[in-house]
């Protein structure tokens, strides 16, 4: 008896703690709902759903194109991060080189580089080269963080698989790439899928480069969402239903990959 | 150490396993030396001129003069002080929040799983649409938050235009958002402690503080010291919330050092001398990195 009542006070307050921090996403996803000139003039509970700022955002100048820009930034760094961060995770768990430790040390630091600090450089070189406000040029700048952090989520992945199953795939005669390719992909298949969801996701929320670093053309989304605050009048509605949008591989990744999210984030935090 | 391999300690297999390390290695160093360390060094070399955004004539060499008139710039050390007050109030109250919560979530009780899910869901947010929804939240007259402290008559009505308390919004908004993070890690590190634990000091006696204090604590000091460092680090690069939510004012009141930075370069166009205040950030931010990494790597060999 006393065990359920302590389990129902508990339940009560962790479902109170919940309904707090989740409070600010209601807020952004109700608000998708209403009009921009009911959030201005009506109180903040003031709620008739329609769906006219959803209307006006697919409609936008920007947003549909910004929206494309951001999916295929993101899948773009994180594709060449996982290709290229698994070969080298799995060159630096399995192989003995002079300098194994010292790069593996080095790539683990370099995922803390706050990207203001490269913002500078990056925007200067890309100028000079033609890269500015163009998406291949951001992908880029985005792989510069996720590959490093492909790279450090990976190592204990592969080092954690045993080296019986290379020494037997290399008995029957395999190659070194077709040791990795067969046996290594697939028993690191996990892994790899949670290192490209979690660096499409870091490039999905980017924000610093996106805005140093494209102009009209390379925009991503969040770079049109915050325009929404306009010069006078933030337009809230459209504000939050683009934002809605945004959220939605969020929610998708944090409720199915809860498995691995601690992994995720302390191979490399999260980006701002 | 369990990352490197010993597959070719004989000298005679070494030089054979030396050529597939370069197939698989040498792609990703030649990027990462393409777009990182490249950059590093570049913004390097420009702190050491004075090199303009808008200027198209010759940029001189100009030594360590950026550095030293980043060390008597008073918005630097204004900067710098925000951000150290940001990092020494944002931490320690995640921090709390995070272990009592994670505390709270040790045992079984229904939906547990659930609602821990949906508690990370915060630290997942786009930075830029949080920033948005707190300055939604706080804008006079219709924002729900700024609506709920009018009433209680907390603070200014307008939140963000007031330099004491805009401070405390971007705070608030980082704890918001960020001691799930605390809760999880921590949470992770006291689900794999062995319950003879504390149930041995309860069997001694021991009430919920004491064992708290002997036992739960030391338990969970590295797992805090690491989530710690992690959340250093991200506080010291935090800038697109703050950017959305106040871009740095009223009159400076939020400008934190990577505000400053790309205020300096891009509003100011003065890109040598905010290369200098990013270089600075980066020594700062990779001397800590160091003990991270070093603290990973002995946790992997013990």
């Amino acid at each position: 008896m006393r065990r359920r009542v302590i389990s129902f006070i508990v339940l009560s307050v962790a479902l109170l703690i919940v309904l707090i921090e989740l409070f600010p996403i209601m807020v952004v996803i109700v608000n998708g709902f209403k009009r921009d000139i009911d959030i201005w003039s009506k109180n903040p509970f003031y709620f008739k759903p329609t769906l006219r700022s959803y209307q006006l955002i697919f409609t936008h100048r920007e947003f549909p194109r910004s929206l494309r820009n951001s999916l295929v930034v993101a899948s773009l760094s994180a594709l060449v991060s996982v290709s290229l961060g698994s070969m080298a995770a799995y060159g630096l768990s399995r192989f003995n080189f002079k300098f194994n430790d010292a790069l593996i040390f080095i790539l683990l630091m370099v995922r803390m580089i706050p990207q203001i600090s490269l913002a500078v450089p990056f925007y200067m070189i890309f100028r000079s080269v033609g890269l500015n406000d163009t998406v291949l040029g951001l992908s880029l700048a985005h792989i510069s963080f996720n590959l490093p952090y492909v790279v450090a989520l990976l190592l204990p992945f592969f080092s954690s698989i045993p080296r019986e199953y290379e020494e037997a795939a290399k008995v029957d005669g395999c190659k070194t790439f077709q040791i990795f390719l067969k046996i290594f992909f697939p028993l690191a298949s996990a892994g790899i899928v949670v290192a490209a969801v979690f660096a499409f996701l870091m490039s999905w929320n980017e924000f610093i480069y996106a805005l140093v670093l494209t102009g009209t053309r390379a925009k991503t989304a969040p770079i049109v969402v915050n325009a929404f605050l306009g010069q006078y009048a933030p337009l809230w509605g459209q504000l939050s239903a683009a934002g809605t949008i945004m959220l939605l591989p969020v929610f998708a990744v944090t409720l199915s990959l809860q498995r691995y999210i601690i992994r995720g984030l302390s191979a490399g935090g999260i980006k701002g | 150490m369990q990352y490197s391999g010993n597959m070719a300690t004989d000298p005679k297999k070494r030089g054979r396993a030396i050529a597939p390390f370069f197939v698989f290695v040498l792609p990703a160093l030649i990027v990462v030396g393409v777009i990182l360390a490249y950059p590093v060094i570049y913004a390097l070399v420009i702190s050491l001129t004075d090199r303009e955004l808008l200027y198209l004539g010759k940029t001189n060499f100009i030594g360590l003069r950026n550095y030293s008139e980043m060390i008597r710039d008073r918005n630097f050390w204004h900067s710098f002080r925000l951000q150290l007050g940001f990092i020494a109030i944002a931490i320690p109250i995640e921090l709390v929040i995070g272990l009592f919560v994670a505390i709270l979530f040790n045992r079984e009780f229904p939906f547990s799983k659930t609602l821990r899910s949906l508690l990370m869901l915060p630290v997942f947010v786009l930075p830029v649409l949080s920033g948005l929804t707190w300055r939604l939240m706080l804008q006079p007259s219709y924002g729900v938050l700024a609506s709920f402290f009018s009433a209680i008559s907390l603070g200014p009505t307008a939140w963000l235009a007031d330099t004491k308390y805009a401070y405390v919004a971007i705070l608030l908004q980082d704890i918001w958002r960020m001691w799930p993070f605390m809760f999880m890690i921590i949470y992770a590190g006291l689900s794999s402690m062995p319950s003879e634990y504390v149930e041995a000091a309860r069997i001694d006696g021991a009430n919920f503080f004491q064992r708290f204090w002997y036992v739960l604590l030391p338990y969970l000091k590295s797992v805090i010291a690491t989530a710690f460092l992690l959340r250093l680090i991200d506080a010291l690069r935090i800038f697109s919330e703050v950017y959305v939510m106040t871009y740095g004012g009223p009159s400076n009141a939020t400008m934190l050092l990577s505000l400053y930075i790309h205020k300096q370069a891009f509003e100011f166009g003065r890109l040598s001398y905010a290369a200098s205040v990013a270089v600075f950030l980066l020594m700062v931010a990779l001397s800590i990195s160091y003990f991270v990494v070093k603290r990973g790597l002995r946790g992997e060999i013990e």
